[in-house]
């Protein structure tokens, strides 16, 4: 939209020559430039810039749709609003599953399971929608090489038998999850901005990045002058981008992220202004003491990046083998815990009971680093 | 009449013509006449005769102001502003806590800020101000309609439909309390269709489509009259990222708050914006002050913070020009903003989980 040629927002053809002589060529130049510039770039008087400013920003102005619009159209298809988990309790926490339209983000320390969830969620989107599913593609952009196509098969296998009774059934899943192996965090803004066609062509209808933290740490040193800056312009482009193709074709998008240690090296470390969106160790019983010595455990990637995900699920180790797996951002769901256990079919729920108010307080922060 | 030639909104080359031709005040203009103008100048008949209009109409309006007329004066005594005040009317937030911070509620013709960390709740405010600024009036309400801006595609209609449900019901239980005419009347077309068709949204997906946005608002808040409320939820996050040249975004951060201002003052809205926090790193530590940065918090008339203490969420009232800082804490229910319970309730017939107090301003209101 910004990007948008003045040709096109219908000014006369000699306004626009004399503004491409000035460098304006698109609606963004155009609506940069104060009311006075504009005066001596178009050469009109205030009153015919003011009618120039109002066709341009109608434009590129966005469509008015009311809520009540919006609720309708979301009640004809209500199926197409989440992907279901397969998790019955969270799902019902998240009133459906995975939101669609908007990115959500799964963090954990290394080894609590985010591949798997990604695979389980995978094999979860190519179902038909009669299954809970969505029935399309998944776009797998995979940046740690920790995707194994064994394991899909496995979990495909061991979680629906009755449906995926035959190879065949097995084989056209595995057709319709795309791999695609990125290592630089340039490769991957080019692969994300490449998606829309690809979306379009092979009807995909879920969109997976693990991890972007990692891709993101190894060439971002933050404590090198001017990477800060940098670093979060990079994951503000890939959240709009991202964002953009969610809403544009109603389908989630799932990050994964990792965690860090927020050191405190003053005596205000400000631990209050951390949600506990962000923060681990709430979960983990640290007093209030001890988070002044020790840091506290949050996730990677920033605090802007924090605003950027819509939906946050953190998994963490509990007594092994049993893990949890926590919301921790949701507009629709308060903080709850759900307890899990890795098996051959994918993530399995323990507790029937979920906690729906504080975090739980199990002491394992040794454990985990 | 006497008004300097290069002030008048002419044109730049013209105006540079007419200052090259010698003509100094706006009457000399006036006083040659098209044709002796077109001569003069070295442009044509029309063109004279529209350059002539716009002069005449720039003289005319300066005259009208100048004799006080009260359509387009805008000066009036500090008692007549005392009076407006105090009838007009305040967005509730249904935490009566918050209400008593900010004077009664989110105020019309003002501009508030709600900074705050990723989710502690400003996209849920936004969202039961929207619904709250709907309540008829024979309830207290200001049975007006919103406008929201959304940058961050966090607004969330299953939401809405839950905010909106529980205040329809609210308002049904005070009906059904008081049992009076105007209010089962009112409750008739305050229903959660009314409530959401009266909520005009706009996805704004960068910050040109922003601008663009909001140089149409006014055109479109004459034409939807009864808007009370303008929602703008995340101005922080389209002038983030992208930005090479800090001078041009604090230039259309600033152009933007005055626009936001004169539709807040026009219109008889209240202009409710979100920002993010950023981190701020100092010498030895580093804290959390909202983003864009210094001279964005002049633009704002209120501001609050809504921050974490452990897992209480807390709102602070950082600045305003006629309330007191303070904190109060506040709760998000499945029914939308409220209140932290205290544990011991006074007794209330009826029987609702809302706080006690927020019936009573009702009453002295009516």
């Amino acid at each position: 939209m910004a990007a948008k040629k003045l040709r096109r927002a219908r000014l006369s053809q000699e306004l626009c020559e004399r503004l491409s002589r000035h460098q304006i060529t698109t609606c963004q130049d155009f609506l940069c430039l104060s009311l006075l510039d504009l005066m001596k770039v178009t050469g009109q008087s205030y009153g015919n810039v003011q009618k120039l400013l109002c066709k341009v920003s109608l434009a590129c102005a966005p469509k008015m749709q009311t809520a009540y619009e919006m609720k309708v159209r979301r009640a004809v298809n209500p199926s197409s609003a989440f992907l279901s988990t397969s998790l019955h309790g969270l799902d019902k926490v998240l009133h459906g599953g995975v939101p669609c339209g908007s990115l959500t983000e799964i963090t954990s320390p290394p080894g609590c399971g985010k591949t798997q969830f990604c695979i389980m969620m995978s094999v979860l989107a190519t179902l038909p929608i009669s299954m809970g599913g969505l029935n399309g593609a998944v776009i797998y952009i995979d940046t740690e090489s920790a995707f194994s196509a064994e394991r899909l098969v496995e979990i495909a296998g061991n979680r629906f038998p009755a449906y995926f009774d035959s190879d065949e059934k097995l084989f056209s899943m595995t057709c319709s999850v795309y791999l695609y192996r990125e290592l630089t965090c340039g490769s991957v803004l080019k692969r994300i901005k490449s998606l829309e066609e690809e979306i379009i062509s092979k009807k995909v209808k879920l969109i997976i990045i693990d991890s972007v933290a990692s891709v993101v740490r190894k060439e971002f040193d933050t404590k090198l002058q001017g990477n800060l800056t940098e670093r979060s312009n990079f994951l503000a482009r890939g959240a709009s981008l991202l964002k953009y193709l969610a809403e544009e074709f109603s389908i989630p998008v799932i990050l994964t992220n990792q965690i860090t240690t927020r050191l405190s090296n003053g005596p205000a470390i400000q631990a209050d202004l951390v949600s506990p969106a962000d923060d681990l160790s709430l979960s983990e019983g640290a007093s209030g003491g001890r988070k002044r010595e020790s840091g506290c455990v949050t996730a990677a990637l920033g605090n802007t990046w924090s605003h950027s995900v819509n939906t946050r699920l953190i998994l963490q180790y509990h007594d092994l083998p049993t893990r949890q797996i926590r919301v921790a951002k949701s507009p629709v769901a308060p903080f709850s815990t759900f307890f899990y256990t890795i098996e051959k079919s994918g993530f399995v729920l323990q507790d029937a009971a979920p906690k729906t108010t504080l975090p739980t307080k199990t002491a394992l922060l040794g454990q985990v680093l | 009449m006497q008004r300097d030639v290069g002030s008048l909104p002419l044109a730049p080359a013209l105006r540079a013509r007419l200052v090259a031709a010698g003509f100094q005040t706006a009457q000399e203009v006036l006083e040659t006449g098209p044709c002796g103008l077109s001569k003069e100048i070295g442009i044509s008949k029309e063109e004279a005769l529209e350059a002539l209009q716009v002069v005449r109409q720039e003289c005319h309006s300066d005259a009208t102001r100048t004799a006080g007329a009260p359509g387009t004066s805008r000066k009036c005594t500090a008692l007549e502003l005392l009076e407006q005040e105090q009838a007009q009317g305040f967005i509730i937030t249904f935490c009566s806590a918050l209400d008593n911070v900010l004077g009664g509620g989110v105020q019309l013709t003002k501009i508030t800020e709600i900074c705050g960390a990723p989710g502690v709740g400003k996209t849920q405010l936004c969202m039961q101000l929207a619904v709250d600024v709907q309540i008829p009036e024979c309830f207290g309400g200001l049975a007006g309609e919103a406008v929201f801006i959304d940058t961050e595609g966090s607004f969330m209609v299953d939401r809405v439909v839950d905010i909106a449900a529980a205040c329809v019901q609210h308002c049904q239980l005070i009906a059904e309390a008081h049992q009076e005419e105007d209010h089962l009347k009112a409750l008739e077309t305050f229903s959660l269709e009314s409530i959401l068709s009266h909520i005009y949204y706009f996805r704004c997906r960068d910050y040109t489509e922003l601008l663009a946005e909001v140089y149409l608002l006014p055109d479109f808040l004459s034409e939807h009259s009864k808007v009370r409320l303008v929602v703008i939820d995340g101005i922080a996050f389209p002038f983030r990222h992208d930005f090479e040249d800090l001078s041009l975004r604090t230039r259309l951060l600033n152009g933007l708050a005055q626009q936001l201002i004169i539709i807040a003052n026009d219109h008889k809205a209240a202009v409710v914006l979100t920002n993010q926090m950023t981190t701020r790193i100092g010498q030895s530590q580093s804290t959390l002050v909202p983003a864009l940065g210094e001279s964005w918090g002049h633009a704002a008339t209120v501001r609050l913070i809504f921050h974490w203490d452990n897992n209480q969420r807390l709102a602070t009232l950082y600045k305003s020009p006629s309330q007191k800082e303070s904190t109060i804490p506040y709760h998000i229910t499945p029914h939308g903003f409220r209140d932290v319970q205290p544990p011991a309730v006074t007794q209330n017939p009826e029987g609702t989980e809302m706080n006690p107090r927020k019936r009573l301003r009702r009453e002295e209101e009516k």
